[in-house]
Order: C-alpha cells, then structure tokens, then sequence
C-alpha cells in the first residue's frame, strides 16, 4: 500500500495516504501545504472571485435576515420591564389565586403569565413529555432566534446587520484577495459580538444614557430623611438630579425622536405602549417627581416652602429655560398629588423603584398656555398658545391634536360637566393653537386651591388617543396681569379618562381580536362582540352583522362576514376569519371593518366602521403593529365605530 | 425583499477529483446532468430552497475542487459548513479508500458538530463497479454516518441524499435548541438580563 503511494505521490488529483498525513503532520504543515503547487493562473483566480463575489451577496441577506431574528427578540425585551415580583414580567399582569397563573421561565427564572410563556414540549412536539418545560416569550424567541441564525451551530450569533444599517451596508464588500477568503468562508463565529455598524454602537450609547438616568433619578428618592430634617440643600440637590436625569432622557428622546419612520415606530410605540401600559405610566410621572412627592408628603411646612418656590422659579421663568419650567411643572403634580392618598402614594413609590430600573423616556412634549383672570365677570381665560414635541401618532410621524380643558376643585372633581375643546390643528407635532377658551363662574376664592387640567388627544374619526395632559395651579393667577406658563405633559391619569368618556361615540363600539398566525401564514380576525350600537329598526332595536374586508383586495376574494343577530344593540360573535397573507403584506394592507343591520326586503342600514392598518392612528395601529410583531397571540382592542362608511 | 426562508444551511461537497461532485449538485440544484468531464477551479456552490416540516431551509451547497492544488481554497471552507457530503466513486477503488483520509481532513478543519453523509456516486455502473455496496455501510457504520449509493446520471438518490442531510441538521439544531440547554456563549443581552435581576433581588431584600 504504501509502496503503491509513494508511486502514486505524482498523480495530483488523489487525496495523500495514510502515511504521507503523518509525515505532514509532523511538519506542522498539513495536508495540503506540502506540494509546491503551482500559482493560481489569472482566470482561475478570476473564476474564484467571481465565486465569491456571489457568495458575498448571500452573506449580506444572509446579515440582514439574522438582523431582522436579533431585532425582533430586542423588540420584545424592549417590552418587557420589571414590574415586581408579582406581575408578569412581560405583560405586567398581576398573578392572582385563579387567572394569570405564575411560571418560572426555565432559562432565565423570571415569573411570568401563562399567556407570555410557552411550553416548548408542545412547541417542540417532544414526544417523552416528563414535565412541562415553560419559557417565557423573551427566552423562547432567543432560542428560536438561535436556531433559525445558525447560532446553535457557530456558538454564538454569526455576524448581522440590524436592518436600519442594512442600507448604509448595501454597498458591496471590498474585492475580496484569496488572503482574505478564509475569513469569508467561515470564520462567522469569532466576530459575533463586536460587529461594529454604526447602530448597534449607538444602541449601547443609549443604554448607557438609561443606565445613568436610571441611577441619577434613585439619587434623590433615598436621602428623603435629610430633607426630612430641613435640609435644603438636600432638595436642591435632588432637584437638580431629576432635572438632569431628565435632560439626559429627554437627548436620547431626540435621538429616536427624529429619524426616519422606523424611528418614529419607535417613539410612537413608546407613547403607544405608554397608554397601554397604565401602570408604567403613573410610575413614571412618579419617578420625576418622587423628592417633591416624598417631601410634601413627610412635612407639612416644607410644602408651602417649595411652592412658594417653585411659584417663585416659575415666575421668574416663564419660558426661557427648560430645566427651570421643567422643575415648576412638577411642583405643580407635586403639589397636587398631596392631596391624593397615603396608599397610593406607596404603590407609586414601589413603581418609581422599579422604574429605576427601566427608565424610559416619559416626556410627552410640552405645552404653553396663557391664562389671564377677569376679576368682574369672574372668568378665566385660558390661551392654548401651542404644543411642542407631541407623540407622534401615525405612521408618518405625525399627529392631529387639540386640547380639553376643565377645572379641578380642591374635591378632585371637575367642575364643568361639558369639557371645553380647542379645533385640531392638523397633521404636525408642534401645533400652533392660539385659540382662548373661558370658564365662566369661576369665584376668585376658587383660584386659590384649584387646578387648570388640560388634556392633549388626537383626534380621529375612529377614537381619540391621548397625548398628554398637564396640570397648571391656578394660585397664582392674578386679576392683573396675564400668566404664561410652558408645562412639560404628562400621562394619563383618573381625569383624562374623565375627558375622554365625555366624548360622545353614538356608534357604539366593536370588541376585535388580531392575531398572526405563522403556521398558516393569515391573518386571524376574531370579531368578539359590539355594544352600544345604533337602533335602525322599528322595534329600537337592530339586526347587526359585521363585515370584514382586507384591502387592497384587487380579486375581490378577502372578504367575510359574521352571522347576523337579531334583535340586539350588543351582539356577541366571537367568530374567527382567516385572511391569507404574509407579514410583509400587512404592512401595506387594512382591514376594514363595518357594522351592518340586516333588513330583510331592502338594502342593509349601515351602522358603523373602523379601520385598523398600518396607515390608521394611535391604538388602531398600535393593535395593528402589535399584531405583526409578536405574531401567534391574541390582541384584544375596544375601537370606537364612525358614522362614516368607508366604502363612500 | 428576497424569498425569505427559515433556516440557511450551509452544506459542503467533498471527495476525490473525478467522483462527480459537480454532477451531484447540478442535478440537484438544476436537475439536469452533463457528461463532458469540466474540472471544478476552487470552489463553487448552488442555492437550492427545500421545505422540512412546513419550514423553508435554504441549502447553499459549496463544490469543492477535488484536485490537490486547490486544497487551501477548499479547507477553508469546511468551517462554515453545517453537512458535509463524503463523495466517492463506485468504480474507482481508490477514492473510496481516499474517503479515511477526507474524514480525517474534516476533523482537522471542520465543526465538530457538522453532520457527516456518505455517497457512493455513479451506481448506475453496474458492470463497472469496484466497491461494493456493503463495503460502503461498513465504512458508514464505521465512521457513524448515513450511506446511500447515488447517481447524478440516472438521477438516483440525489434528492434523498439531500433531504435527509438537511432534516438530520434541523433534527439536531432542534434537539440542540429544545432541550434543557438554554443558549450560551457570548449572549451579551442575556448577561445584562440576569445582573438586573440580581439587582432588583437585592433592592428588595433591602425594602
């Protein structure tokens, strides 16, 4: 055998033996290296290249698709926030005896609900089923996201592209020289970590700008027994700390802020997510306010002292600086929360400490209002000047707003049952109002212990989200002169809700469920019930069904309905329609919904409508954008119904 | 956007010159054969999209250069490859003995957990068969890899020889994945996860 190799050492084209590997070993040279092999000529060379020219372009899909898997688990972490240990940690549930039933994800030993979790036996089909094995959402999309990149394999997430560097990255890789293929070839696994493109650089930068925010906010809470004790410089300090932190939050705000419409997802998604999750919300109004919180609530006399501090910052400012305006602004909420309970200020203090951890940007814009007193017809005017930095509400980064008024006794009620309401200013997020609205029968006793609320919304034909609100105190109106104040908006409380309810929806309103189901790549539209709706019949009562109708629907062929109910204002349904497309389609497409009453003899009454997609607004999109997003679960949403028809 | 697909797997052909590697692909990826004998310069490779279980997996199949001169391109190119088909031909004796040597070569170069498959090519030979069918199982069952007989002229086996290489990479990234073995490495997210728990346990130890 060996003889017959050493004979056939000349022939090139058969793999060495046994014997020769050995003695190449010992070179230290391996296999290949031994034959002085003769130079590439030019055109293989050339064929190489081309070859790997090819493979290039697979490779930077290849990127981006991993980028696209690594995005969408980032999505869902971004979701996730630390509650305590008695919610959900991804959808803030609170555990109780019967429902949300508490799990322990395997990987990362976090409580969740059961709807966040998912029990990889039967994702997995394993067949020996010893014990349920649950991880929650964040976790098995990390495997799965491991599984479908390859990570498994290469012991660690290959090189990607997040897909907003995707284009930057278009450009087609440097020649590549036959020095360089090995790196090409394979060589994935050791750069998967410190793939240096330019956002994922400034990702970890806006990490750190919570990181310090996060800790700069818990400074102030904790010396609350100093400031106990009188010590202003302890409230100075702390004001100071809150007033940075939320300079600092209010940057990395405008980093996201203002870019392109993927970055506007982001801050839509933030606002959005805001109104969605309510408990966050307080948490974070309290995380700004929390030293003057503490303070006013442990020390009756330090109170007055810092309102007639803040007054007296406030007066001195009025708009020239925002760190100063900021610090009034919540003086006021301060102030004002003092006559809202002990308990609630403790479950808010546990918010504010777990907010610490995921501090998000809270700043809901700004808002400056003139508000003047006319001692002899007692009345209050109040100029809406305009509104600055306002959420962004639809898919173009813009919002509709207008503003609702009323006044707060010293009850905490409102004081006018009709909410006053300013006209939209349409499609821009720094609304010039100019408009004066005024309250008449206020006393000037009145003034001194009232509040002014403002409420920002953004109207649409199918329900209006909330953009903001601000309190302003009315103590220091005078008859004399005219007050300009900027207040920072802040999020959605008990009287929002108030304003909002006192809109009127005669259309009633439809219960609908989305749900994208990856196995049979649909959309699933659960239409679950309708209440309130009109009465079109004779007997006051109507026949409604619902019809559904994906669009652009070009063969006419995405279309459903529900059966009819007869004789109801509140129908329930609780019927499921598959609507074949892909996730990339939805994007693009809206689903239209309209209420119908079935008469018999004549043409059906039109009831109502709404319309969820990418180019609807705030909730609708939100539940749209959720949708596409986390595909394979339910998303439940309340939407008002329009008089208006689509169809016309 | 581009067809998307679910997994991407990278597979590698390797194996004697002259077995017919490039056949193999050819007729899997275009499904058609071509006598003239053209020497493979380097390295090539085809994409083919197959589905498994209702998931779309692309093969990029990388064809090696069997001929000596051309060893440094190729070995490069074993890392990266998820399923490495080891090609020989029925009627040359030497290249299935050639095959310890490549088995070897893919220890030397590639993955550990890269998944291995044994082709006999050219079965339609009949007359001109040198190894016989046995003694290729032994050499699989040796080695603790599938073995099927090919051939890319008669289009034999080819397409099986394919699938059950991808389904046995999904079965194993599967098992992989689904066991108790949570993904490791340098998951930086996972880290900063578990510090901010540890923090949040401890700031409720100290409430």
């Amino acid at each position: 055998m060996d003889f017959q190799n050493r004979n056939n050492t000349a022939n090139k084209f058969v793999c060495p033996s046994d014997r020769q590997l050995a003695l190449r070993a010992k070179l230290r040279a391996g296999w290949s290296s031994s034959k002085t092999s003769e130079p590439l000529r030019p055109e293989e060379q050339e064929a190489i290249i081309s070859v790997i020219r090819r493979n290039e372009e697979i490779e930077i899909a290849e990127r981006q698709r991993v980028g696209r898997l690594v995005e969408r688990v980032e999505k869902i972490k971004q979701h996730a926030v630390e509650r305590g240990p008695n919610c959900c940690r991804l959808c803030g549930d609170t555990f109780g005896l019967l429902r949300p039933h508490r799990i322990i994800c395997e990987d990362c030993r976090q409580s969740v609900c059961t709807k966040c979790s998912v029990d990889i036996n039967i994702r997995y089909h394993t067949s020996e089923r010893t014990r349920e094995i649950w991880l929650c959402r964040i976790c098995s999309e990390t495997r799965e996201m491991w599984k479908k990149s390859g990570a498994w394999f290469f012991k660690g997430l290959p090189r990607y592209d997040t897909p907003r560097s995707a284009s930057a990255n278009a450009t087609p890789a440097p020649t590549p020289t036959p020095g360089g293929m090995a790196s090409m070839a394979g060589d994935t696994r050791s750069e998967h970590s410190c793939h240096g493109t330019p956002t994922r650089t400034a990702r970890v930068k806006k990490l750190t700008i919570r990181v310090n925010d996060s800790s700069s906010s818990s400074g102030p809470s904790e010396p609350e027994d100093e400031v106990d004790g009188g010590g202003g410089s302890g409230r100075v300090g702390g004001a100071k700390g809150s007033a940075v932190g939320r300079l600092q939050r209010e940057d990395s705000f405008r980093l996201r802020a203002y870019g392109s419409i993927r970055s506007f997802i982001d801050g839509g998604e933030r606002k959005l997510s805001n109104s969605f999750f309510f408990g966050r919300q307080q948490s974070h109004r309290l995380s700004e306010c929390t030293d003057y919180d503490s303070v006013s609530l442990s020390n009756g006399s330090a109170v007055a002292q810092i309102r007639r501090e803040s007054s007296s910052l406030r007066r001195g400012s009025v708009s020239s600086s925002w760190s100063i305006s900021e610090s009034s602004g919540s003086g006021n909420s301060g102030t004002h929360s003092q006559s809202q309970s002990q308990v609630q200020s403790q479950s808010q203090s546990q918010y504010a400490q777990s907010q610490q951890q995921h501090c998000r940007d809270p700043l809901l814009g700004w808002l400056e209002i003139a508000i003047s007193y006319r001692e002899s017809f007692h009345s209050l005017d109040c100029t809406m000047v305009r509104a600055r930095d306002l959420p962004a509400m639809d898919a173009s980064g813009l919002t509709d707003p207008y503003c609702k008024l009323n006044i707060i006794t010293p009850e905490a009620l409102t004081k006018y049952t009709r909410w006053q309401r300013t006209r939209t200013v349409h499609k821009t997020r720094n609304p010039e109002f100019n408009e004066t609205l005024q309250f008449v029968g206020v006393e000037p006793e009145e003034l001194g212990n009232s509040l002014l609320y403002v409420a920002l919304f953004d109207d649409d034909k199918y329900g209006h989200d909330f953009l903001g609100a601000a309190k302003v105190c009315l103590s220091t109106v005078h008859s004399t002169s005219q007050y300009r104040i900027s207040v920072p908006l802040g999020v959605e409380d008990q009287y929002s809700n108030a304003a909002e309810i006192a809109q009127e929806w005669p259309n009633g309103k439809i219960l609908i469920s989305l749900c994208y189901n990856t196995k049979r790549r649909a959309l699933v539209v659960n239409v679950k019930q309708c209440i309130n709706l009109m009465a079109m019949d004779n007997n006051g009562s109507s026949d409604p069904f619902v019809k559904l109708q994906l669009k652009p629907d070009a063969h006419k062929n995405k279309k459903h309905k529900t059966s009819v109910k007869w004789r109801t204002l509140n129908p329930i349904y609780n019927e499921e329609f598959y609507f074949e497309a892909s996730p990339h389609d939805l994007n693009k497409e809206m689903l239209i919904v309209t209420v119908w009453d079935k008469d018999l003899g004549k043409s059906n009454d039109f009831l109502g409508s709404v319309q969820l997609g990418a180019q609807s607004k705030g909730e609708r999109l939100q539940q749209w954008h959720d949708c596409i997003r986390l595909p394979d679960h339910f998303h439940e949403k309340w939407h008002c119904l329009a008089p208006d028809n689509p169809a016309h | 956007m581009a067809k998307t697909y679910d997994y991407l797997f990278k597979l590698l052909l390797i194996g004697d010159s002259g077995v017919g590697k490039t056949c193999i692909l050819f007729r899997f990826s275009e499904d058609a054969f071509n006598t003239t004998f053209i020497s493979t310069i380097g390295i090539d490779f085809k994409i083919r999209t197959i589905e498994l279980d209702n998931k779309k997996i692309k093969l990029q199949i990388w064809d090696t250069a069997g001929q000596e001169r051309f060893r440094t391109i190729t070995t490069a190119y074993y890392r990266g490859a998820m399923g490495i088909m080891l090609v020989y031909d029925i009627t040359q004796e030497k290249s299935f003995e050639n095959i310890k040597n490549w088995i070897r070569n893919i220890e030397e170069n590639a993955s550990a957990d890269v998944e291995k498959m044994l082709l006999g090519n050219k079965c339609e030979l009949h007359d001109k068969r040198q190894v016989s069918k046995e003694r290729g199982e032994q050499l699989a069952i040796e080695y603790g890899i599938k073995f099927m007989e090919t051939s890319a002229k008669a289009s034999i086996n080819v397409e099986e020889a394919f699938l059950t290489l991808a389904s046995d990479i999904k079965a194993k990234t599967e098992k992989r994945m689904e066991a108790n073995n949570p993904p490791k490495g340098g998951h930086q997210l996972k880290t900063l996860d578990s510090r901010t728990k540890d923090s949040w346990l401890s700031r409720c130890s100290l409430l």
